[in-house]
C-alpha cells in the first residue's frame, strides 16, 4: 500500500465500527429444533401416564396414547399458524384472531402452564432420582430410606435455583445440548422397546389394559354430584382425555423455536413436526402402554410417580442390569425433566416479553439486568412462582398434575380458535400450509378439519373446568392475577404502548464496539461474504432478493448500515431522513427471521456512504456488494460513485456490485 | 475506450474560485467546435452533481454528464494547484470533466473510465501534476 493511497483513506476512513448482534441471528436444523420442543413435550412421557394412573386407573396407556395421535394434529394447526407468522405463538395468534385482551387470557394460561412445568417437572426428576436410590438401597440391603416427597421436592428447588441463575446470567439455550438428550433417550427407548419385546415374549400371554377409564371421585371433581356424568360413556372418555391431556404440554415450543428454524422454514417445521409426532406416539404413547403391559398391577402405585423406571425395574433379566437401566433411564429423563424446567423459564420468560413489547406491562418488568442484560425481573418472578408452587405441592406431582393440563388446554383453545378466525379475518394472508379439510367456497377456505380440532379441544377443556377442581380454582385464580396485572400495567404504561404499537416491536440489540473493521469478521462461519447495505427499513427488497437467491448457499451475509456522523447531518441520511438504526436494524432481523438465513449486521459512522461500503467490503474480502435504489439519485449514479470509491481502495481485487429494485437491477464488475 | 489528452484539453486554473465557476469554464472549453449547446451540457453536468457530488477526498473532481446524440466520449482536464472548495468542504485539485454517450451500450465503458480517474488521480498524483508550470508537461504525465 503506497503512502498516498494511505492518507486518502485516512481521511475518510470509518469512524467507528459497532458489530450487531442478537440472540435471532443464529438459525437451527429442524432435527435440533425438534430436539428442543422433545426436552420439553416429551418429558411428559415420564410422569403423565403416573398422573392417569392415578386419577382413572389401568385404562390410562389407551388415553395416553390417544392423545399422543391428538397431538399430530396439534402440530398441524401449529404448522398453519407458524406458516403465518415467524414470530409465533399464542400471544401473536391470539392477538391477531380475537384480539388483545383474549391474548391477555390466553397467555395467562399459558404462563400458569409454564409455571407448572418447572415444578411437575423438577418434582418428578426428584422422584426418578429417589427411586433409584431407594432402589439400590433395597438391592443393596441398605436399611435406610430417603422420603420421596421430601428429597423431591428440594430437588426441583434447587434445578429452579440453578436454571434461574443461569437464566439471569442469560446463558443461551443449547440446541446442541438439547439434541444429545434426545438422542441418548431415543437409545434408552429402543433398549426398552427390545427388552419390554424380550420380556412380554418370555411371559407367553398378553394382556390388554382395559378400555373403560375407573373414575375416582377425585377425578370427578364437581361432575361427580351431576348423575348423568357419573355414567361413563362418552363423557368418562372425555374425562379420562382431560386427564391425559397434560401429555401435551410443551408444544408451544414448537411456536417459540419456529423463528429460529433454517432455510426452508416452513418445510423444515414439517420434518420437526414429523419427528415430534413420531416421538410422541413412540416415546410417550408407547413406553407408557409398554409400562401399564410389563408392571405387576400391583406394583403400579409404587411406580406411579417413576412410571418408566417401573417399566425398567419390572423387566425380565438380572437384577444388575436391571438396576443398571433403571440408572440410565433416571439419567436421561433427569436430563429432559431439567431441561424442561429451563425451557419453562425461557419459554415464560419469552411470552412475558412478547406481551411486554406490546406496551402491556410497566418498564419495572422489562428492567434489564446491569451486568447481563437479560429481562431479570420476569425471570425472578416466574422462578419465585414456580418455587412457591413447589414448596405448596411438598412435593406431590399427582397434585400438581391435577392442576397442569389448565393452561395447557385454555392456552389451545384461544389459539385453535384465533387459527379458524384467522381463516376468514386474514383469508388474504400468504398459508403455505393449511390444516387438512377444507370446502372451497368463494374466497374462503371453510376449515373443516381446523374447526373439529377447535371442538375437541373446547370439549376437553370444558369437561376439565367442572372435573378438575384443583385445576380449575387455581388456574382461573392464577389467570385472574395476571389479567390483573396486565390491566393494571397496561393502564399505567397506556402511552407508552400507543407509541410502541405505532412503532412495532422492536429486537433486542447487542451493540459491540470493534476497534477495526477487520475484527469485525473475525468470527464469520463460511469463507465468502457478500455486502448488502441497508439505510431504509421500507427499502430492503434487495436483502430479500439476496435472502432468497443465496438460500442454503455457504455464503456469510453482511449487512451494512453507514451511520452519518452526527457533527455532519444530525444522524439523518443524505436525503435528510432521520434514520433510526434499531428500527433499521429490527426490519433486517425479522427479514432474516422469515427466511431462516443468518445475517451478519454491521453499522459504521461516516459522512461518505459509498467510500464506507468500499471499505467495509474490502475488509471482509466480500465479493459482492448489493444495494437498494435509491429514490433520490437513481441506480446508475449509485452505481458511479461506487465505482469510484472502490478505485480508490488500495490493493483492490475484482468486485461485483449489484443495485436491485422490484422487476430491475444494475450490476457491474469492476 | 481510450482517452487520450492533448495540452489544448488540459487547463492550468489560477483565477477561478468556485466549482460553479470551474465547471462553467471546462463546459464552454469542451463545446467548443462542436454542435454541442453549451448550456444544456451545463444544466446536464449540475444536474448530475446535485445528486452524489462526484468530488473524492484525493481532490479529485469528476462533474460528467451522459448526452443522447454524442457518439463518442469528450473530456477535458483542469488543474488548480491553489485548490478549490466544494459544497461540502471537499478541496478540489483537479478536475476531469467527460460527456459520454448516454447508450446503455455505452455505461460500462463509462464506469470504468470514472474507476480509472478515481484510481489514477491519487493525492500525490493530484500534488505532482499541481507542480507542473504548463499543460503540455501535464499532458505528458498523464497515463492516459
Amino acid at each position: 500500500m503506497n503512502e498516498d493511497s494511505t492518507n486518502t483513506q485516512s481521511k475518510s476512513k470509518v469512524k467507528s465500527v459497532v458489530v450487531i448482534s442478537t440472540a435471532m441471528l443464529t438459525f437451527i436444523t429442524f432435527w435440533k429444533a425438534a430436539a428442543i420442543v422433545l426436552c420439553d413435550f416429551g418429558s411428559s412421557a415420564f410422569y403423565a401416564g403416573g398422573i392417569a394412573y392415578n386419577a382413572f386407573g389401568p385404562a390410562f396407556p389407551w388415553y395416553i396414547l390417544g392423545v399422543s395421535f391428538f397431538s399430530g394434529l396439534l402440530l398441524m394447526m401449529y404448522l398453519e399458524s407458524c406458516s403465518m407468522f415467524t414470530r409465533s405463538g399464542v400471544f401473536p395468534v391470539v392477538s391477531a384472531g380475537l384480539g388483545e385482551k383474549a391474548a391477555q387470557l390466553a397467555a395467562s394460561a399459558l404462563l400458569f402452564d409454564m409455571a407448572l412445568t418447572g415444578p411437575i417437572s423438577g418434582i418428578s426428576a426428584g422422584n426418578y432420582l429417589i427411586g433409584l436410590i431407594n432402589s439400590t438401597f433395597t438391592i443393596f440391603k441398605i436399611n435406610f430410606s430417603l422420603n420421596p416427597e421430601t428429597f423431591s421436592m428440594i430437588f426441583a428447588a434447587a434445578v429452579v435455583i440453578y436454571f434461574w441463575y443461569q437464566n439471569v446470567k442469560g446463558i443461551e439455550d443449547s440446541s446442541e445440548k438439547s439434541a444429545k438428550i434426545i438422542k441418548l433417550s431415543l437409545i434408552i427407548c429402543g433398549i426398552l422397546f427390545l427388552w419390554s419385546a424380550i420380556t412380554l415374549a418370555l411371559r407367553g400371554t398378553v394382556t390388554l389394559p382395559p378400555l373403560k377409564p375407573q373414575l375416582t371421585q377425585e377425578a370427578m371433581g364437581w361432575a361427580a354430584n351431576i348423575p348423568f356424568m357419573q355414567k361413563v360413556g362418552y363423557i368418562g372418555v372425555l374425562i379420562a382425555l382431560g386427564h391425559s391431556v397434560l401429555a401435551l404440554s410443551g408444544l408451544e415450543t414448537l411456536a417459540q423455536v419456529f423463528r429460529e428454524l433454517e432455510y426452508p422454514k416452513v418445510q423444515n417445521l414439517k420434518k420437526t413436526s414429523m419427528i415430534i409426532f413420531v416421538f410422541a406416539v413412540v416415546f410417550t404413547g408407547g413406553l407408557t402402554f409398554l409400562a401399564a403391559l410389563i408392571i405387576d398391577p400391583a406394583d403400579m402405585a409404587k411406580y406411579s410417580d417413576n412410571l418408566i423406571s417401573g417399566l425398567a425395574m419390572s423387566l425380565k433379566g438380572p437384577t444388575f442390569l436391571k438396576l443398571l437401566l433403571q440408572a440410565a433411564v433416571v439419567f436421561a429423563g433427569g436430563l429432559m425433566l431439567c431441561g424442561a424446567v429451563n425451557t419453562s423459564i425461557i419459554g415464560a420468560n419469552g411470552t412475558m416479553n412478547r406481551i411486554a413489547e406490546s406496551g402491556i406491562l410497566t418498564d419495572w418488568f422489562r428492567k434489564i439486568h446491569k451486568k447481563y442484560g437479560t429481562t431479570y425481573h420476569i425471570i425472578n418472578t416466574i422462578c419465585l412462582t414456580q418455587l412457591l408452587v413447589i414448596f405448596l405441592s411438598r412435593g406431590h406431582v399427582y397434585l400438581i398434575g391435577q392442576a397442569y393440563a389448565f393452561g395447557v388446554l385454555w392456552s389451545f383453545v384461544f389459539e385453535m380458535v384465533s387459527i379458524v378466525v384467522l381463516r376468514f379475518k386474514n383469508r388474504e394472508q400468504k398459508r403455505e400450509f393449511m390444516m387438512p379439510l377444507n370446502i372451497k367456497f368463494d374466497h374462503f377456505y371453510i376449515p373443516i378439519g381446523a374447526t373439529l380440532v377447535g371442538l375437541i379441544v373446547i370439549s376437553l377443556a370444558g369437561i376439565n373446568l367442572i372435573t378438575k377442581k384443583v385445576a380449575t380454582i387455581s388456574g382461573v385464580s392464577f389467570g385472574l392475577i395476571l389479567f390483573t396485572i396486565f390491566y393494571i400495567s397496561g393502564r399505567l404504561n397506556a402511552k407508552k404502548a400507543n407509541i410502541m404499537f405505532e412503532e412495532g416491536p422492536r429486537e433486542k440489540l447487542n451493540e459491540t464496539q470493534v476497534p477495526e473493521l477487520n475484527k469485525a469478521f473475525e468470527n464469520l462461519p463460511y469463507k465468502e461474504n457478500i455486502l448488502v447495505t441497508v439505510k431504509n427499513a421500507d427499502n430492503l427488497y434487495h436483502l430479500e432478493k439476496v435472502l432468497t437467491d443465496l438460500k442454503d448457499s455457504e455464503i456469510n451475509i453482511i449487512v451494512l448500515y453507514v451511520r452519518p456522523l452526527d457533527n455532519w447531518n444530525a444522524g439523518k441520511d443524505r436525503e435528510g431522513r432521520t434514520v433510526d438504526y434499531k428500527e433499521l436494524f429490527t426490519q433486517v432481523i425479522l427479514k432474516a427471521e422469515n427466511f431462516g438465513r443468518p445475517v451478519h449486521p454491521i453499522m459504521v459512522n461516516s459522512n461518505d456512504f459509498f467510500t464506507a461500503a468500499a471499505q467495509v467490503a474490502y475488509a471482509a474480502k466480500a465479493q459482492k456488494i448489493v444495494m437498494g435504489v435509491s429514490g433520490t439519485y437513481g441506480a446508475n449514479e449509485q452505481m458511479e460513485y461506487m465505482v469510484m470509491a472502490w478505485a480508490t481502495i488500495p490493493e483492490k481485487y475484482k468486485i461485483m456490485a449489484e443495485i436491485l429494485w422490484p422487476g430491475r437491477e444494475v450490476s457491474f464488475k469492476f | 475506450m481510450e482517452i487520450k489528452l492533448n495540452p489544448q484539453q488540459i487547463f492550468l486554473i489560477n483565477n477561478l474560485t468556485t466549482k460553479q465557476e470551474l465547471v462553467q469554464y471546462l463546459v464552454s472549453n469542451i463545446c467548443k467546435d462542436t454542435a454541442l449547446n453549451q448550456e444544456e451540457v451545463f444544466k446536464a453536468i449540475i444536474k448530475r452533481e446535485q445528486g452524489i457530488s462526484t468530488t473524492l477526498e484525493s481532490g479529485l473532481s469528476i462533474p460528467h454528464a451522459r448526452l443522447e446524440g454524442l457518439t463518442s466520449f469528450r473530456a477535458v482536464l483542469a488543474v488548480i494547484p491553489q485548490g478549490v472548495q466544494d459544497n461540502y468542504g471537499k478541496n478540489i485539485k483537479v478536475m476531469f470533466l467527460f460527456l459520454s454517450p448516454s447508450g446503455e451500450q455505452y455505461f460500462p465503458e463509462h464506469l470504468k473510465l470514472l474507476a480509472k480517474l478515481a484510481e489514477t488521480f491519487t493525492p500525490a498524483f493530484i500534488e505532482e501534476l499541481c507542480n507542473l508550470k504548463s499543460t503540455e508537461e501535464i499532458a505528458a504525465k498523464l497515463p492516459f
